[in-house]
């Protein structure tokens, strides 16, 4: 079954910027599907259409197999969704929060409990369930929220950047949350984020989306193997033979794939995508010809790569870390007031 | 769309959790009417004899205390819109919108909630106003007086809601309902009898949907009206009043939440 499925997807707003230009894609069953794009993308206004909030301009888009836009109520009755706002109440207990939102969920009362006990085990947040959300830390409000979109145990479920603004640690905890319910409950995922490597550590299948187009769609592995660059580089002791250098450099040259190597007197820059297993053989190239490696470093081919395959551009240009903890800031202070 | 009862009631129970744990909330909605009830009922004691020429058998503090209550309710219900624009503005309001409780029960628990609150009000000030001194010349009317009370402030939290959903700003919408509020209570006969306004004024108080609401909570509670508006009319005003605004309210509701915030 199809779990998310648009054609020709768009949506203008007032404004007449076309926020979603004519995307087309699917999500299987049981897959991690990332939407990955720098802000101002389209990530969000897309998760909106899909989670019936906002009304498609032209185009389709169907939920479990419901048109969002003519069968909005059993689009509803499917999904969760964590939006990128926390969205919770700081008057209400952390508990009372997760009751609320299994009563609008029509959770029968046999199992809200049940639902509600495990949701708190799996944020961790059993301790602190009977308090008032006000006295959460920003971290622990946003895991409460992830807990509330599971409440339903919806078969599709939404998360707008799950992790925006947390650190590394919680990050981690949160990946590890997203993995299991995938894994344990086989609900969809359908997550949204402009971090490369929550991409690459969570998801099956990513989209790229700028400007509210998709770029590219594919198996993350695949994406990275098509256009990732990964390098090799080694320093070398300097007491070596010139004649027997140029030879080493010739035959690492030869070697199965390599693609391209760059040399100084002491440094060795080797492009490849199969890094793990041309390092032993340059290894041995260089016992062969008496060159002692001091050190290696391996770096394998990234989303990064990917993402600038396809956008022209890097990720960071246009959210370089300071400005994104910045705008964090901003939105708990938001969230807080 | 299905109503649901029980998706109204948890979308109300959320109002009042919110309200009984904001304890400045409640302060400050009941500071003003008290002040009101305590200064213009000694500043226009004086006007006791006028009073008494329009026949009115009891004090002039009794008289206006129908009006003060009613007062406690609008203040309440007037800005009870305000949650609605906060839970836009923080991404609430699109959780609530993706789960399955429809638009109009959202919309309806939301102005249950905020009439529920008023009236919670407007009984301290009851309490206030007996700890004052002032006579309840019909106890037993106070529990149909309650629900006048109720439906009225259901009507205004219509008014309420509609201007918050067409709100773009919390500026705009406190500015709106501050401009709506006033005029409102000043422009019925909550501090003087029909019978002492020139009769320009007479008109446009006899337009204002709370003169009729306020006769109706006199006769109810203090028990000896002026009988200058027949109690037929009072209700039928009153009923056509909040059921048009209950109507509109969740009709504007359902139609600006379907739009990007
Ligand atoms: N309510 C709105 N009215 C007008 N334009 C909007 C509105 N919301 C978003 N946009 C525009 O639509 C485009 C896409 O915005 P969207 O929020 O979908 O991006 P995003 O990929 O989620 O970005 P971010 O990473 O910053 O969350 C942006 O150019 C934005 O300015
Ligand atoms: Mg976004």
């Amino acid at each position: 079954m199809v779990a998310v499925l648009t054609e020709r997807l768009t949506k203008v707003y007032n404004n007449n910027t076309a926020a979603v230009d004519n995307i087309s894609f699917s999500v299987e069953d049981g897959e991690i599907f990332g939407f990955l794009g720098p802000n101002g993308a389209g990530k969000s206004t897309t998760i909106m259409i899909l989670t019936t909030l906002l009304k498609p301009t032209s185009g389709k888009a169907f939920v479990s197999g419901y048109d969002v836009d003519k069968q909005p109520s059993k689009v509803r009755a499917n999904i969760g969704y964590v939006s990128q706002d926390i969205a919770i109440d700081e008057y209400l207990t952390g508990k009372e929060n997760l009751i609320l939102q299994g009563k609008l969920n029509h959770i029968p009362k046999n199992l809200l409990n049940h639902n509600i006990e495990e949701a708190l085990q799996l944020v961790e947040l059993k301790e602190r369930a009977n308090d008032i959300v006000g006295t959460y830390s920003g971290g622990m409000r946003k895991r409460l929220d992830i807990a509330s979109g599971l409440i339903n145990k919806p078969k599709v479920l939404f998360l707008d950047e799950p992790t925006l603004g947390l650190d590394i640690h919680t990050r981690h905890r949160i990946w590890d949350y997203i993995n299991k319910i995938n894994n344990e409950y086989g609900m969809t995922i359908f997550l949204t984020t402009h971090y490369m490597e929550e991409a690459d550590k969570l998801c099956n299948r990513i989209g790229i989306i700028d400007h509210g187009k998709i770029k590219v769609l594919g198996n993350t592995s695949e994406l990275k193997q098509k256009v990732g660059s990964g390098v090799i580089i080694l320093k070398l002791m300097h007491y070596y033979e010139k004649e027997n250098f140029d030879k080493f450099i010739v035959k690492i040259k030869d070697l199965h794939d390599v693609d391209d190597v760059r040399h100084t007197d002491m440094y060795l820059i080797v492009s490849t995508k199969e890094g793990r297993t041309l390092i032993p053989r340059i290894f041995d190239l260089s016992d062969t010809y008496n060159i002692t490696i001091s050190s290696i470093s391996l770096k394998e081919p990234s989303l990064d790569d990917v993402f600038l395959a396809y956008t022209g551009k890097g990720l960071r240009d246009e959210t370089g870390t300071a400005w994104t903890g910045m705008q964090t800031v901003e939105r708990f202070r938001r969230a807080r007031a | 769309m299905i109503i649901q009862i029980s998706d109204i009631y948890w979308v109300f129970w959320r109002e009042l959790k919110r309200y009984s744990r904001s304890r400045i909330g409640l302060v400050v909605r009941i500071v003003q009417p008290a002040a009101w009830l305590i200064l213009i009922g000694s500043t226009f004691a004086g006007t006791q004899s006028l009073l008494t020429t329009t026949g009115y058998p009891g004090s002039y503090i009794e008289y206006i205390t129908p009006g003060i209550i009613m007062l406690t309710s609008i203040f309440s219900s007037i800005f009870g819109g305000a949650t609605t624009l906060w839970d836009r503005r923080f991404g609430y309001m699109n959780k609530l919108l993706t789960t399955p409780v429809s638009r109009i029960s959202i919309a309806i628990g939301k102005m249950f909630g905020i009439s529920i609150i008023s009236a919670i009000q407007a009984s301290m000030i009851i309490v206030i106003a007996l700890l004052m001194g002032v006579r309840l010349g019909n106890p037993i009317g106070l529990l149909p007086a309650m629900l006048v009370i109720i439906a009225f402030s259901m009507g205004l939290a219509g008014v309420s809601l509609i201007a918050a959903v067409l709100a773009k700003s919390q500026e705009s919408f406190w500015a709106t309902m501050n401009f709506l509020g006033m005029p409102l209570f000043m422009l019925s006969s909550a501090l003087f009898p029909l019978e002492l306004m020139p009769s320009w004024l007479s008109i446009v108080v006899k337009l204002n949907p709370l003169t009729y609401t306020i006769e109706l909570v006199r006769t109810l509670i203090i028990g000896n009206s002026i009988p200058n508006i027949h109690l037929f009319i009072d209700i039928s005003v009153l009923a056509s009043f909040v059921i048009t605004m209950i109507l509109v309210a969740a009709y504007m509701f359902k139609r600006e939440v379907s739009k990007a915030f």
